[in-house]
Formats: C-alpha cells, structure tokens, sequence
C-alpha cells in the first residue's frame, strides 16, 4: 500500500511538473477518443491572453498564473490516475508473485507440467518459500496457446474485417451501410459468456461434425501443414476457440477500418479514376496504403482484446491444462481461462503457493498484451506519421 | 476448540458408546447393509422423542432447534452434492419458513475457498479438508452429512455390455498408455465382450472437483508405484498431458461432455446417476481393496461405508476409498461434506447452519430415503453420524 501510494504521488508529480504533461492529461481525465486529439494539428495555440493583460496591475497576473498552475495541478493529478491504477496492479501482483518467480524459476516458461503438488502432504518450505510437496508449475502451454489462438484469430478476422468494411463504405447504398454498421456495433457488445455459450453448444459441435472433417481430409499431407490434419478432435479446442475470438474481435476492427476508408479524400480516388484506374487498382495503390496504419492499429486493438478474452476462451478451448496442440482441433488452454477456471482450486492450496503462481501468470500475461501494444506503436510509426485511430466499441 | 459441549453431551456421549459397540457387533458378524443398520435403531424412536435408548437422535432432535430470527443461508460447492442441496432447501424451508438456503454449483474447491473466507456459510465438497488447511484456517471443519459414490462412465455406440475396470487400467487410459477400447489389457479383463475399435477420449474436471479428488485416489490406491507417484490425488491434479483428452466443468459438463463424444471415458458423480442412464452412457464395474468387480448399487456402497464407519476420526476426515474390508462394497465412495468454520458472525446464524445440516444428517429428515434415493446417496452409518453431531456442536 505504501510503495503504491508513494509510486502514485511520484507520478503526480512528475506530470504537473510537465507542461506537455498536462496538455494530454485533458485527454486522460475527459475520455476524449484518442482520434480527436490526435487529429488536432500539431502545434497547439498557446493558452490565449487577453491583450494587454500584461499592462495592468500585477495582482491580476499574479491571479492568473496561479489559477493557471491550479488548473495544471489539477489536470495533472487526472493525467497520472491512469497510471497510477495501472502501476499499482502490476506492483500488487508483482509483491503477490514474487516467491512464485523465484521458486518456478525459468521454467515456468519452458516446461509443460503444471503441478499444484500434492495438497494432502505436509508443505514444503524451499528457500524461504513455502509450497506443497511436489509443486512443479509450467506455463509454457498457456503461454503458446494464448498466442496461437489470437494470432489465428486475428488471421481470421481481418480480411474478412477488411471486407465487410470495403463493401459497407464503398457498395452498399446508404442506408444499408448505416444498417450494417449497427448491426457491426451491436455484435461488439454482445457480452463475451454470450459467445461462449454460443460456441459450446453450437459452433463447437458444428465445427467437429461439418468443418473440422472438411479441411482434415483435404489439405495436403504436407508437413507445413500438419496442424491442419489429423484426428478432427471434439467442437473443443484451438479453432474454436478462435473462431470464438475472432467473431469478437471482427467487429471492432471492422467498425474502425470503415471510418477510416470513409476519410479517405475522394480527391485521390476520384483522380485514379480518372487516370484509368480498375476498382482493384484504386484500391491497392490507393485506399489501402492510405488507411494501412490505421489498419494495423486496429488490429492490435483486437488482438489486445482477444489476448485477455477470457470466459468465452474458457468455455470452447477445452482448457485442458498443460496441453500442446499439435493440430487445431486438440483442446488446449489460455493463460487468461486458466487464471479463471483454476482461482478457486487456487485459494484451497493452503500455503498461498497456487495463487502467487497464478499472480505470475496474469503478469506475463500483462507483458504480452503490451509488448504487442508497444511493438505495434513502433509499427505503426514506421508504417506512416499519420495518427493512430483507435475505434469505438471495446 | 474452546468451547465446552453443554451438559447434555455427557448422555449423548455414553449413547454414543452404545452406538460403537452396537455398529461394532454388526461389523463383526458380517459385512451388513445400511439398511439392516438402520433398522437395529429402534424404530420407535422418533426425532422428537428424547427416549433414552436413542440419545444419538435426541441430540439431533436438540441440534435441530431452529431459530426464529429470518436467516439466509447460503451454500455453494460441489456438484455432486448439489442435486441434494436443491431438494433439501425448497423442503426445509417448508419446514422453517424464516430460513431459506440458497444451493450453488461451483465444485468443491470453490466450496472450501468460499467457506474458509466465510464468504458462504456452507461450502460442499466431496473431499475432506487436508491438514495444511486445516492449519491455515483454525476453526474450519468438514462434517460428514452422507455417503456417496463414484461412477465410472462410458460411451460405447454399440458396446451395451457392463465393462470391468480397475485402478491400473484407468490410469494406464489417462496416462495414454492405453489409446483404444479394443486395448488387449482391456479384452483381457472383459473375456467375451465385443470391444469396438474406437479411440478413447480421457474426460476429467477442469474447475478444482472433489470427484477428481476421489477418482485419483483411487488410482493413486490402486496403482501406487504409477499414479500414486506421479500423478498423485487431489481436488486439482497435474492430468498427463495426452492428445484425447477433454476438460469438463462440473458434474453436469462431463455427463454433457461424454453424451457428445463417442469413446470417452468420465467420472461422474453418482447423484448424476439418471442422467447418465438418460443419456445410455455405460457404467463400469470396479475392482475394490478386496480384489473383486463389484458393480455401484444401494448394497455395494453400504457395505464399504459400515467397513469404515466406525475407524471414522473425531474430524471426520477419513478416505472411503478403495477399502479392504468390505468384500462386495463399492470402491470409491466417500463421504459428503459440509465445509462450516466453527465460529459464526452470530449465534443466531450458527444455530440456523447448526439445525439446517441437523436436519439434513438426520435419517427422519433430510436423510430419509425419499431424499437420498433421488441422488442414490446412503446416510451416514450411526457411528459417523455420531461423529458429526459432535462436530455441528461446535458450531458457535
């Protein structure tokens, strides 16, 4: 409690001692999307003074500066919340986790085994860390199935993303496209356990009997793509889970790249056109380049959702711990379904030793979701200067 | 614990002797059914009476005394118990209209966290609390309220026939040593039966389970160079890692799970008995300590709980599992526990958990057979009950 609120006032106070600190406070404090400000041109006008201010009694400067650094103050402490919430949950994570990182060591990335150890033998105290007899954790699956399914998740969603976007802006008329849009809307916040159920009871088992099968025997024996043959597996498992997925995270990127195209100058394209151009050359040499960091910043939006889905993951991937798929339609786990379906199981381990473990889990969970945040920001920097977009709809 | 039992124990203890030595006599003539047990009681002896001959009842009766305060009761655990609880509850608060008991499905290793933070008043769970636990939580107490027991379940298209398995041969499938039903080991313990060529899908629990805690004791028992060393037994265990596997929530997700996967393997609860049979999914016949096959029915499980009723410790903490001194009882029963931290917010709450699970342990009550037979549970042989009132006493 107490590194967390010192860690909070450090933050305070660096923020109010920064001007441009503040200037993006407004927009922590106010929940203005990110777009907007973004999109405002780049050099601000300085904080406009009545004319002539300056000629009379100092008094009243006086009063304005002052009122000037309480508005900073103020700000700033709204610019830090944020981060402040976040660098508390990581620190009381990190304080809960800390005998885990040590004891489960490097191998709670490389092994497959997770052992809570037997909970019926007196505990045992290694290095000061107390835990039960044989505890042996490795997150190795959780991690691997975690990325497997966002990433082909992702593979899913954005072509069709892209698509259903390209065909909404440009083809639909408009009042089909404003229905379609809503209905894009209304599927971004369809509640996750919603999907879930959906998956468990329909999709899963339409998946086994119809989809499954249909790829399993056709695609080449090739080994490159072996995880796409073998045994068809039971409607629980990696396509599922994200296929799961991906209808979740289809809406938002779909949702952001149809505002992008709609800002799209016609200019360009109406120009192309006039060069010549097919519909499919507009589109690749034009329209796409131009939204393509936006693209990509919408993607990791969903990716970022889809990392941390938990219950519907939970529900469909068969969350079996400790699994590898070696195909797509083996059941397997996520880092965030296991944190979920294994908590209570967790606080029956009398040393504490299961929860600190899964306190560690939900840290590099963390560390995933915002390396891939990071790494796309420095994508999305190389790939054009123009302003992340970040939609609505999460 | 600190507190003295009320003046009235000294009766209920020297009845409780009587209790031994009658369960004892039993035992030593043979293997006997709960049934027969039952009705050595006198059946003059009503809940109501405090006849001196029935002293274990008349506690009970004094453990039943409800308040008249309105009272929530909450309960959440495991699935198993589950199907009882929502019959005891809509009945008791018939009986008491200012208690209302709300049941909740979320596995045993919900129900001992839950009750160990007293965030419920009643955890369930098919497993007894281990004494790391116990350590942790002074005062937190596992009360016996009935017998129940374990299926084996399978779902064989084509196979109608009754299939013979043992601790070995399941951890060998849940090992993945053993991949197909037309396994020879497994022909050759079933001379005459058509095995299917079919791949065997392992389901186990996925949420903390007292089932998983009594399936792998059993294999741990039954195979103790093998699962017993690596493996282990427990609410949550490390499963191997194999290709045809599935994770089940809940009692309710295996039968789910195994109605929808031809091959699979599960164990399931057997309160979930009319829902297996629903569903034609086949119930094995398991080795016990003694070596024999025995198939799960009414006689089996009484005869493996009056075996072990009366080695029951004064915490009611104790493995049903795998006995050797029951010739024809079942091998993986156990006992159905309450999870109750012996010091309540306030004494009106305690004398409501007090009556309620009075009630439920009591034969006349909810342990009449019109309750149990539902969820094909036995109730407590009279030495375990014995047990468990001491151990509701202490509730305060």
């Amino acid at each position: 409690m107490l590194n967390q609120s010192r860690q909070s006032h450090d933050l305070d106070q660096r923020s109010s001692a920064c001007p441009e600190g503040s200037q993006s406070g407004a927009a922590g404090g106010t929940e203005l999307p990110p777009q907007v400000l973004l999109a405002a041109p780049p050099s601000s006008p300085a904080p406009p003074l009545p004319p002539g201010g300056g000629g009379r009694g100092g008094g009243g400067q006086k009063r304005r500066r002052e009122s000037q650094r309480a508005m900073k103050t103020f700000l700033g402490f709204f610019a830090a919340l944020p981060a402040a919430a976040l660098a508390a949950v990581i620190a009381a994570l990190l304080v809960k986790a800390w005998p885990a990182i040590l004891y489960n060591g490097t191998g709670f990335f490389t092994q497959r085994q997770w052992q809570p150890g037997g909970q019926y033998s007196q505990p045992v105290v290694t290095n000061g860390i107390s835990h039960p007899l044989g505890a042996s954790y490795g997150a190795l699956p959780l991690i691997v199935g975690t990325v497997e399914s966002s990433a082909l998740a992702l593979v899913m969603a954005v072509p069709i993303a892209i698509g259903t976007a390209l065909v909404v802006v440009h083809k639909l008329p408009p009042r089909l496209s404003t229905a379609t849009g809503l209905l894009l809307e209304i599927l971004a916040g369809v509640p996750s356990v919603v999907i879930g159920l959906w998956g468990t009871i329909a999709l899963g088992p339409f998946i086994a009997r119809r989809i499954a099968p249909l790829i399993a025997h056709n695609v080449p024996d090739i080994a490159a793509l072996h995880f796409l043959r073998g045994p068809v597996g039971y409607g629980q498992g990696l396509l599922t889970s994200a296929v799961v997925l991906a209808v979740m995270i289809l809406p938002i990127i779909a949702a952001t790249t149809r505002d992008l195209l709609r800002q799209v100058p016609t200019d360009a394209t109406d120009g192309a056109a006039a060069l010549g151009m097919t519909d499919a050359e507009i589109l690749s040499a034009v329209t796409l380049p131009w939204v393509r960091a936006g693209m990509i910043g919408a993607s990791v939006l969903g990716l970022g959702r889809a990392l941390g889905e938990t219950m519907a993951v939970a529900m469909v991937s068969g969350a079996v711990l400790g699994a590898m798929p070696s195909s797509i339609y083996q059941a397997m786990t996520t880092i965030a379904a296991t944190i979920v379906s294994q908590l209570d199981s967790a606080f029956t381990d009398a040393t504490g030793f299961a929860v600190r473990t899964l306190a560690e889990a939900s840290l590099v969970l963390v560390l995933i979701t915002l390396s891939v945040n990071v790494a796309a920001r420095l994508l999305v920097r190389r790939v054009a200067s123009t302003a992340l977009p970040v939609g609505r709809g999460i | 614990m600190p507190n003295r039992p009320p003046a009235s124990a000294i009766g209920r203890k020297r009845g409780n002797q009587h209790f031994r030595l009658a369960s004892f006599t039993l035992l030593a003539g043979a293997a006997v059914s709960l049934a027969a047990c039952n009705s050595s009681t006198p059946s003059t002896s009503t809940t109501k009476a405090p006849a001196a001959s029935s002293s274990a009842a008349a506690s009970l009766s004094s453990l039943e005394a409800a308040p008249t305060a309105t009272i929530p009761v909450s309960e959440t655990g495991s699935s198993l118990l589950y199907p009882l609880f929502q019959k005891w509850a809509p009945s008791y608060t018939q009986l008491h209209s200012n208690i209302t008991i709300t049941p909740a499905s979320t596995g045993s290793g919900t129900g001992i966290s839950q009750a160990s933070k007293g965030a419920v008043d009643i955890g369930a769970s098919d497993a007894y609390l281990s004494p790391a636990q116990v350590q942790a939580t002074p005062g937190l107490m596992n009360i016996p309220l009935a017998i129940s027991a374990q299926m084996i379940n399978y779902n064989l298209p084509g196979f109608s026939g009754t299939l013979k398995l043992n601790g070995k041969l399941l951890a060998a499938i849940y090992e993945g040593k053993i991949t197909n039903w037309n396994d020879p080991k497994i022909a050759a313990l079933n001379p005459g039966a058509k095995l299917p060529n079919q791949k065997i899908v392992a389901l186990h629990r996925s949420d903390g389970s007292g089932d998983t805690f009594l399936f792998t004791q059993y294999l741990s028992k039954q195979d103790p160079n093998g699962w017993g060393k690596t493996v282990q037994y427990g609410t949550t265990v490390a499963f191997p890692a194999i290709s045809n596997s599935l994770a089940e929530n809940g009692n309710g997700g295996m039968v789910q799970g195994c109605s929808a996967t031809p091959g699979c393997i599960a164990y399931i609860g057997v309160s979930y008995q009319s829902q297996t049979q629903a569903d034609h999914l086949g119930q094995a016949t398991l080795e016990n300590g003694s070596g024999n096959y025995v198939a799960l029915s009414p006689a089996s499980i009484a005869a493996e709980a009056s075996s072990f009723a009366s080695s029951t410790p004064a915490s009611g903490a104790i493995s049903l599992i795998d006995g050797t001194n029951a010739a024809q009882g079942y091998p993986i029963i156990n006992y159905e526990y309450a999870i109750v931290l012996a010091q309540q917010p306030s004494a009106t709450k305690a004398q409501a958990i007090r009556a309620a699970l009075a009630w439920a342990m009591d034969p006349k009550g909810g342990s009449a057979s019109s309750f149990l037979n539902a969820v094909n549970f036995q109730p407590l042989p009279p030495s375990a009950l014995a047990v468990s009132e001491k151990l509701l006493s202490k509730i305060q």
